[in-house]
């Protein structure tokens, strides 16, 4: 064992003084998640205390597991985290494979200036801030003056007031989702692409296939490996759904499908100033979170030998 | 330094008989003769600071010898974590304060509590005449900002004025229609309907919104013609206080009918469909767009619409009108001016000119300080008439609201002061006004107010536990009722059980209980 270690340290003593640009290169960023990401988590001990910003951490009495059982004795903290589980889920299952169709078709688009302009304009609603997207939702679906009610009722149909039906929030706030990040999020794909050896193409293009069976022969099974590792990254966030969007989305009326843990933990904890209680929501999160990417990648690496670690 | 204290006062008194008048006002503010430099954290409304180049606090530092420096940072946009930054750090000024979303008053009696700020009672009864006197006067006051320990920890903004919002309505429209104001709930339905019917604005369209509304304390404030109440003060969602007993508004018999009948009028169209989702813009919209008919709102900004939009809506008079009758036949307005802000300042631990402090913050309930923190500066805005101060006309007639002037100099901040609404009323419209007298001179229009229990640890625990959540499905089941998507008297059984379940007489016994200690069972 000692001599494991002792080893360890002497060859990464002789990496350090062969290698050190690329040592130092790499410090900038250990450093940023030493103090933004490792030096925070003393602060998750507040879950567990009875927690009052004047006495400190420190000085603030533990309460052990207390915090922990009103959430899970709080009904509507158990529908946030279910309604979190949805919505993420499926988001993953309408808007994960978007990006990938949209690379592809990039990819299969012949003029170039043709391709730069439809990628320019799908990109582009990935730089409108939320609000401005939420206000713009909002409008469209009005019912009194929005486009979509005017469309409906011009087909005789009747008018929706999408925004205060519980029924319809998931689908408003995935689909403007995808409208916003599914262009943005191609670019990966895209370079996964660009990063496919042409000879690849050209010898089957020799033996007569297909464009159709090119993209599913070469392009899909070269760019799986990137495909898997933003799936485990995506199934690591699905208990999380960023909180700004729904709050300008949501209503109380809607709060049955679109409270969310992250909405949940501004409501209580942020506006109620029961940080205690919101720091075990989001470590109750993080755990569930870790065990699934945990086991995402298990399944991952027996199933495709591609994995995170 | 007893020794220099009656030299200076000598000195002062040799300067009286030499320039007059002014160095004795000077003499009887000063606190300090030697300057004092006190330090204040005070971030206020998300987006002020307390700021020593305003004018006012320059004169209050010349009068009173105590010169305060700010602190915090501009740099937050948010006050609520201004503050929460601060008692973190621990390192508190000696002056904490500020106006923040959600009020400060429980912050101050619970980290008061924990000792961060020090008990002001003993320092007021031996230093501060102002505020005694004043405490003497308005008991309320007293009882609305004490601790469960009995002590008083912070010095609040206390406004003055009983009405705050009114029911204002096209009363043009009604003259169009032929129609008069309404009297009760009937005549009021029958106005709305025509409303919404016979095409007041006369467009030939029927666009015509009957009743819309701003916030959402106003959007089921309907409910009130059923004898119901949407809050027991000017937050959304609060307790109400009957015949002594602390109760939520949302659990009675009363809401019961008037949501029922809220969801019938909005099914028939006679509240804005769009009314939860509409916005803080949504009086300029309606009558702009020339739409709107009645909405419940503040009286002086609402007020100011007729004026606003005479040219391009001809002959709108959007006016306030008196509550109708309910179905029990009395009139009352639900809403009133609070009288306690949970904002003002408190004195902290580490603060090592307590006496002088609190004589500072007598200063601002003095006859000088009152009108220095409502009307500003002698000379610059206001002058002294008939012993009354007046607004200068540059202020009255200035494209700049009022009161956003005031806050640029420094008055009217949410410090601990007693607001004037002598100095509101000089640059209120007529109507507004008028609407006022009108409420006024109506007996018994106003309901008891609910002005907030302080908790002690054991009572905040509970509270904190369940209140949250079951505040969550109250306003859920508002809208999910109005919107008409489950019927209130079908789903109330099932309502009350789950608010039951959720706590609610937990949370309710805990309130009863704070209530009867800090006001006494009466």
């Amino acid at each position: 064992m000692a001599t494991i270690i002792v080893g360890y340290f002497k060859r990464l003593g002789e990496d350090l003084r062969r290698d050190w640009q690329l040592y130092l290169l790499m410090l900038p960023m250990l450093l940023w998640f030493l103090l933004f990401l490792y030096k925070p988590m003393e602060g998750l001990q507040i879950a567990f205390k009875d927690f009052s910003p004047f006495r400190g951490i420190a000085g603030s009495p533990w309460v052990g597991l207390e915090n922990f059982r009103t959430l899970l004795d709080d009904q509507i903290f158990i529908r946030a985290f279910l309604n979190t589980i949805t919505i993420s889920g499926l988001g993953l299952i309408f808007a994960f494979p978007v990006p990938i169709v949209l690379a592809i078709m990039f990819n299969e688009l012949q003029s170039e200036l043709g391709r730069r302009f439809s990628q320019t304009i799908v990109y582009l609603p990935h730089f409108i801030s939320v609000v401005i997207v939420a206000g713009i939702v909002i409008n469209l679906l009005s019912p009194t003056t929005g486009v979509v009610n005017l469309i409906l009722s011009s087909l005789g149909l009747d008018r929706v007031y999408f925004l205060t039906q519980p029924e319809w929030f998931r689908t408003v706030f995935i689909g403007s989702n995808i409208w916003k990040e599914a262009g943005f999020e191609s670019i990966v794909y895209l370079a996964a692409i660009a990063g496919i050896s042409p000879t690849l193409y050209e010898s089957a293009r020799v033996d007569g296939a297909s464009r159709w069976q090119m993209m599913w022969r070469i392009t899909l099974p070269c760019i799986l490996p990137t495909i898997i590792i933003m799936l485990i990254i995506r199934i690591g966030n699905l208990v999380e759904v960023g909180f700004e969007y729904i709050i300008l989305l949501y209503q109380p009326a809607t709060y049955r499908t679109a409270d969310v843990v992250s909405t949940y933990v501004y409501r209580t904890g942020l506006q109620g100033t029961q940080y205690d209680l919101a720091t075990a929501a989001g470590l109750f999160n993080a755990v569930i979170a870790f065990a699934l990417v945990f086991a995402a990648n298990r399944i991952s690496r027996k199933v495709s030998t591609t994995s995170l670690w | 330094m007893r020794y220099i204290r009656d030299t200076l006062a000598l000195l002062a008194t040799c300067a009286l008989l030499q320039t007059g008048s002014a160095y004795a006002e000077d003499a009887a503010t000063k606190i300090t003769d030697d300057p004092l430099e006190l330090t204040i954290h005070f971030h206020f409304r998300d987006k002020y600071v307390y700021t020593e180049g305003w004018p006012v606090e320059k004169k209050a530092a010349e009068w009173t010898g105590i010169h305060v420096k700010n602190i915090a940072s501009l740099a937050t946009s948010n006050s609520r974590d201004a503050f929460n930054l601060l008692m973190a750090s621990g390192n508190l000024p000696d002056i904490v304060g500020g106006d923040v979303t959600g009020g400060l008053k429980d912050d101050f009696i619970r980290y008061g509590m924990e000792g961060a700020f020090m008990p002001l009672d003993d320092l007021i009864e031996e230093n501060a005449p102002n505020l005694k006197k004043f405490f003497d006067e308005h008991p309320i006051v007293r009882q609305a900002i004490s601790a469960p320990d009995g002590h008083i920890y912070f010095i609040p903004y206390v406004p003055e004025g009983e009405f705050s919002r009114a029911w204002f309505i096209r009363r043009d429209w009604l003259d169009t229609l032929g129609l008069k104001v309404p009297e009760n709930v009937d005549e009021l339905y029958a106005v709305l309907k025509a409303f919404r019917e016979k095409d007041p604005n006369g467009n030939g369209k029927k666009d015509e919104v009957p009743y819309f509304a701003r916030e959402p304390i106003e959007a089921v404030r309907l409910i009130n013609m059923w004898d119901a109440r949407v809050s027991g003060s000017e937050r959304y969602g609060d307790f109400m206080i009957e015949g002594g007993k602390v109760v939520h508004p949302w659990t009675t018999a009363n809401y019961k009918t008037g949501i029922s009948k809220v969801a019938q009028w909005f099914k028939e169209g006679l509240i804005d469909t769009e009314v939860f989702t509409r916005g803080a813009r949504v009086r300029e919209y309606m009558l702009g767009n020339n739409i709107g008919g009645m909405t419940h709102d503040w009286f002086a900004s609402t007020s100011n619409y007729t004026e606003a939009l005479k040219d391009s809506v001809p002959g709108i008079n959007f006016a306030p009108m008196l509550p109708p009758k309910t179905v029990s036949g009395k009139r009352f307005e639900d809403s009133r001016r609070a009288t306690v802000q949970p904002a003002g300042w408190a004195i902290s631990y580490s603060n090592q000119h307590p006496v002088e402090t609190i004589k500072y913050f007598d200063f601002w309930f003095s006859e000088k300080g009152r009108i220095l923190s409502n009307w500003g500066i002698e000379g610059e805005t206001y002058d002294m008439v008939d012993g009354k101060p007046i607004y200068k006309e540059t202020v009255l007639h200035n494209p700049k609201p009022v009161n956003a002037q005031m806050w640029e100099i420094g008055a009217g901040v949410p410090r601990g002061y007693w607001a004037a609404y002598a100095s509101e009323e000089q640059w209120t419209n007529k109507m507004a006004l008028d609407g006022i007298a009108m409420y006024e001179k109506e007996p018994g229009l106003l309901q008891p107010e609910f002005t907030g229990v302080s908790m002690n640890s054991e009572e905040r625990a509970v509270y904190d536990k369940y209140w949250p959540s079951l505040l969550t499905y109250m306003m859920e089941m508002q809208q999910t009722w109005v919107l008409g998507a489950q019927d209130v008297d079908t789903s109330w059984d099932g309502y009350v059980a789950r608010l039951d379940q959720l706590g609610y007489a937990k949370v309710n016994e805990v309130m009863q209980a704070a209530y009867d200690r800090q006001y006494g069972k009466n």
